[in-house]
């Protein structure tokens, strides 16, 4: 219990760093929200910085920034004038989730599946294919491999569509492009264990006794070759829930990816901060509930810590 | 009526047609399948999100572009751009030109059924120069009296040279004549807004539940950056102009040029505002039909830093100017369509015969020898070259424009170092003078007093370069005081002609926009300030 008070003591220290540190950082960047092409006088843009309090000492913003945060206001977004943040990222936040979730189900699936084929069979002509083959999905990133796919799928083929959202259809070529990295990742984990895991006496003893095939994987050998990658999907998470930033940007897909870089080329303030916030809060909560599993799993890291 | 069926159909073809392979994602494949677009939906591709629909709280071309659907001011446009009446059958000027009387369409009404009167005009008005509403384009209406005044918070609103004569006559006063200001209201800060549910409900007035607008459409939906969806407003028909036809207008937010050419090539949307220009000559081989390029009311120009060595020099100016070929620029460059201009007002600006920088006019050759003479007379030559840095917008477009100007300047011995950044930071390095040499835009009005003012010496932070030239700004204030349009037009003339002899800038080229449309949809004509209200289109 005291170990998880220190971790969440040490996962809140690091969230109020990032704010902090972003906070900051947006305000460094040269260039102001109210900046354009089009000429401002100079009483209306005092007009705007008093509406959003930035013509407030830099201290009492961020004194201020942290009382609102303190309450789960994240403010009003100094560009989408119609809306706040909060109900920004309300909106944006089920889209993204949603492709990161696909992308997590498709990732695990394929990936297990493709391990299983060519851990199970080292070393043969299939294993070989396999492998090169989902080494693609490392040396294509998704900023390749998605307009790619958006030519042959959409503009060619015309069987799914190229960009928004409007139905399950608009998710299925952004959750594809976004899983395709961790297809790979989860698939040479998969491989390596289980090839390990098929050396054991157990799996041997079973083998010896005429088990069938099929059953062996699945009861014997799945099971245990799983480990490695239960661990990894804290990680995968939240790095699916964060690299959804340019699979979003491609597709038009409204999710907070899409905002976060619009936010940081209009100088929204707030709109980063509050995507910021969201992102950190979804990382620090995964790495936190990873560490705590693992010390479930494994007893000696307990020991260690 | 059009029906809108091909998206379905191609998607319906792999699902009889396909062998095995792609059975996992049949299911997904019939859920598109099953959502059709709507047979009267007009889906168009924006290029962003707008960030308000409040027509006095707006800045962006995108953003007028949706305003323009849901609100009538009093002016409005044609197909063609032209300025017609709007929400005012006619107005009338006083001999001074400083008193304007509107009168208003008997039965006009808001999209609430409730009746829209002159006095929605006057608190439209007030609203917009109440500094509290903190309109960054408050400025657009700085003509009427007391206005900049008003903003300042100097005077209270109630002091804006705006008041209702009576239910339907709007009397509207400025400050000094305005000749251009039928024109000046065809922008949304010249909306009127509906004061009756701004005053029950505040800020909220603008989202969909509340909304209330008095243009053929009204708000129904809006989800940041996937769309904006408008209904027809069942009464402005009361109006007497026509309702539109559309009985459902998506605005759909487009990240960039790339993804809105795919989703445009897969049917996904009936028009878009871009595409890459590389793909010009395939699109005119493959799509002619549905190509549409419009020259656009608009000038791209570089802009000296007049305030500071070397551009404090006429003669550096002048040399970097004539060097640049804007045939080449926008032909064998570019080959984007752009029109090269030579004059700093736009060849499109109507009555007004824009005034071409000296020089233009002579052979490339006879430009680079004056160039080099008039380096080697300010000091700089082969042993002692003019280096300078070059600023612009990042871009493949902007990057090989600047490029290619760097390599005129190089033909005249000039080494060029080029530095781009965003838009933002850009724009905000050019207003506090932080740049020797920079690529910039201007875009917009049909007025030459709208391009010309950029380089008048109390212009402020948009006079980029801090130009400063006595003898064009008397002749800019000489045409201020002129009320009749021609003579007012025939005195910038003479202040354009004072102005770019001193080469504040060097003009480049008008941009030509280019589109993808439907070629089903009619009433969708070129003009040169690219507005496309969507009351006026139809389906063939």
């Amino acid at each position: 219990m005291r170990q998880f008070a220190i971790r969440a003591a040490l996962t809140f220290a690091t969230f109020w760093m990032i704010v902090t540190l972003v906070f900051v950082l947006v305000r460094v960047a040269p260039g102001g929200p109210f900046d354009g092409e089009r000429r401002l006088p100079a009483e209306v843009e005092a007009n705007l910085r008093a509406a959003y309090h930035l013509d407030a000492p830099l201290p009492a913003q961020y004194l201020r920034y942290l009382g609102m945060l303190a309450r789960g206001d994240l403010g009003p977004s100094f560009r989408q004038k119609d809306f706040n943040v909060n109900e920004l990222v309300a909106r944006g936040l089920p889209v993204s989730l949603t492709v990161g979730g696909l992308a997590l189900l498709l990732a695990v699936c394929a990936g297990v599946s493709i391990g299983l084929g060519a851990g199970s069979r080292p070393g043969t002509r299939a294993d070989r294919l396999l492998m090169s083959v989902t080494n693609l999905g490392i040396a294509l990133p998704s900023i390749v491999l998605a307009p790619l796919a958006i030519l042959l799928f959409s503009v060619k083929l015309g069987w799914l569509p190229a960009g928004g959202t409007g139905g399950p259809g608009h998710y299925v070529l952004p959750a594809i492009a976004l899983a395709l990295p961790f297809i790979t990742a989860i698939a040479r984990l998969t491989r390596g264990s289980v090839a390990e895991v098929m050396q054991l006496p157990h799996i041997r003893t079973a083998q010896a006794k005429g088990l069938p095939r099929r059953r062996i994987l699945r009861r014997h050998v799945l099971p245990m070759a799983l480990l490695p990658v239960v661990s990894f999907l804290g990680p995968a998470a939240a790095a699916l829930l964060t690299g959804s930033v340019v699979v979003e940007q491609i597709f038009d897909l409204p999710g907070i990816g899409r905002y976060f870089v619009q936010a940081a080329l209009n100088r929204d303030y707030t709109l980063v901060m509050g995507v910021v916030v969201v992102y950190a809060g979804f990382i620090l909560t995964f790495n936190l509930l990873v560490d705590l599993a693992y010390t479930r799993l494994d007893p000696r890291i307990r020991l260690q810590s | 009526m059009h029906q809108q069926t091909s998206f379905p159909e191609r998607l319906s073809v792999p699902l009889r047609t396909r062998p095995r392979a792609g059975f996992r994602w049949a299911p997904l494949l019939l859920l598109c399948a099953c959502l059709p677009l709507a047979a009267q939906t007009l889906r168009l591709g924006n290029p962003g999100e707008p960030e308000t629909l409040d027509p006095h709280r707006y800045n962006l071309r995108l953003e007028e572009t949706i305003l323009t659907d849901l609100f009538l001011g009093l002016t409005t446009f044609d197909a063609d751009g032209r300025t017609v009446p709007g929400a005012a059958t006619d107005w009338s000027v006083s001999d001074d030109g400083l008193t304007w009387t509107f009168n208003l369409r008997p039965g006009l009404r808001w999209s609430d059924g409730a009746p829209l009167t002159a006095d929605d005009f006057v608190y439209a008005f007030r609203r917009l120069l109440n500094p509290a509403t903190a309109a960054s384009l408050a400025y657009f209406m700085y003509p009427l009296r007391n206005a900049e005044a008003v903003n300042a918070a100097r005077l209270p609103p109630e002091a804006l040279g705006a008041k209702a004569l009576d239910r339907h006559t709007l009397q509207l006063e400025l400050e000094r004549p305005y000749p251009y200001l039928p024109e000046r209201l065809l922008y949304p800060t010249g909306y009127p807004v509906p004061a009756h549910v701004i005053e029950r409900v505040g800020d909220d007035w603008i989202k969909p539940a509340n909304w209330v607008s008095n243009g053929p459409y009204q708000l129904v939906d809006w989800q940041p950056q996937a769309s904006v969806t408008l209904k027809p407003n069942p009464h402005f028909g009361a109006s007497g102009l026509e309702p539109g036809a559309m009985t459902e207008v998506i605005y759909q937010p487009i990240a960039n040029e790339q993804n809105g050419y795919n989703r445009y090539r897969n049917s996904e949307l009936h028009a878009i505002s871009s595409f890459p220009g590389g793909e010009l000559p395939r699109v005119r081989r493959d799509m002619a039909e549905h190509l549409r390029l419009s020259p656009l009311l608009s000038i791209m120009y570089l802009v000296f830093n007049t305030r500071t060595p070397p551009f404090d020099d006429p003669r550096i100016r002048e040399a970097l100017a004539l060097a640049v070929d804007r045939e080449i620029l926008t032909g064998p460059v570019q080959r984007a369509g752009h029109s090269p201009s030579a004059s700093f007002v736009p060849a499109l600006v109507s009555d007004y015969e824009p005034v071409s920088m000296p020089g233009a006019e002579l052979p490339a050759t006879a430009r680079k020898l004056r160039a080099r003479e008039l380096l080697a007379a300010a000091g700089y030559g082969a042993d002692h070259p003019l280096r300078i840095t070059l600023r612009y917008v990042s871009g493949a477009e902007t990057k090989r424009t600047n490029l290619a100007i760097a390599a005129f300047w190089q033909a005249i011995g000039v080494v060029t170092e080029l530095h781009h950044a965003d838009l933002k930071v850009h724009f905000s390095d050019l207003r506090q003078g932080n740049f020797q040499v920079a690529m910039a835009g201007w875009f917009g009005e049909n007025n030459p007093e709208h391009y010309l003012g950029l380089w008048a010496s109390d212009t402020g932070d948009v006079n980029y370069g801090g130009y400063r030239a006595p003898a064009f700004d008397a002749q800019l204030a000489l045409a201020a005081a002129e009320a009749d349009i021609v003579r007012r037009n025939a005195l910038l003339r003479e202040a354009e002609a004072i102005g770019i002899s001193g080469f504040p800038v060097v003009p480049l080229y008008s941009v030509t926009v280019r589109r993808l449309v439907d070629p089903a949809l009619t009433g969708w004509h070129e003009n040169p300030r690219d507005v496309h209200p969507v009351r006026l289109l139809r389906w063939r």
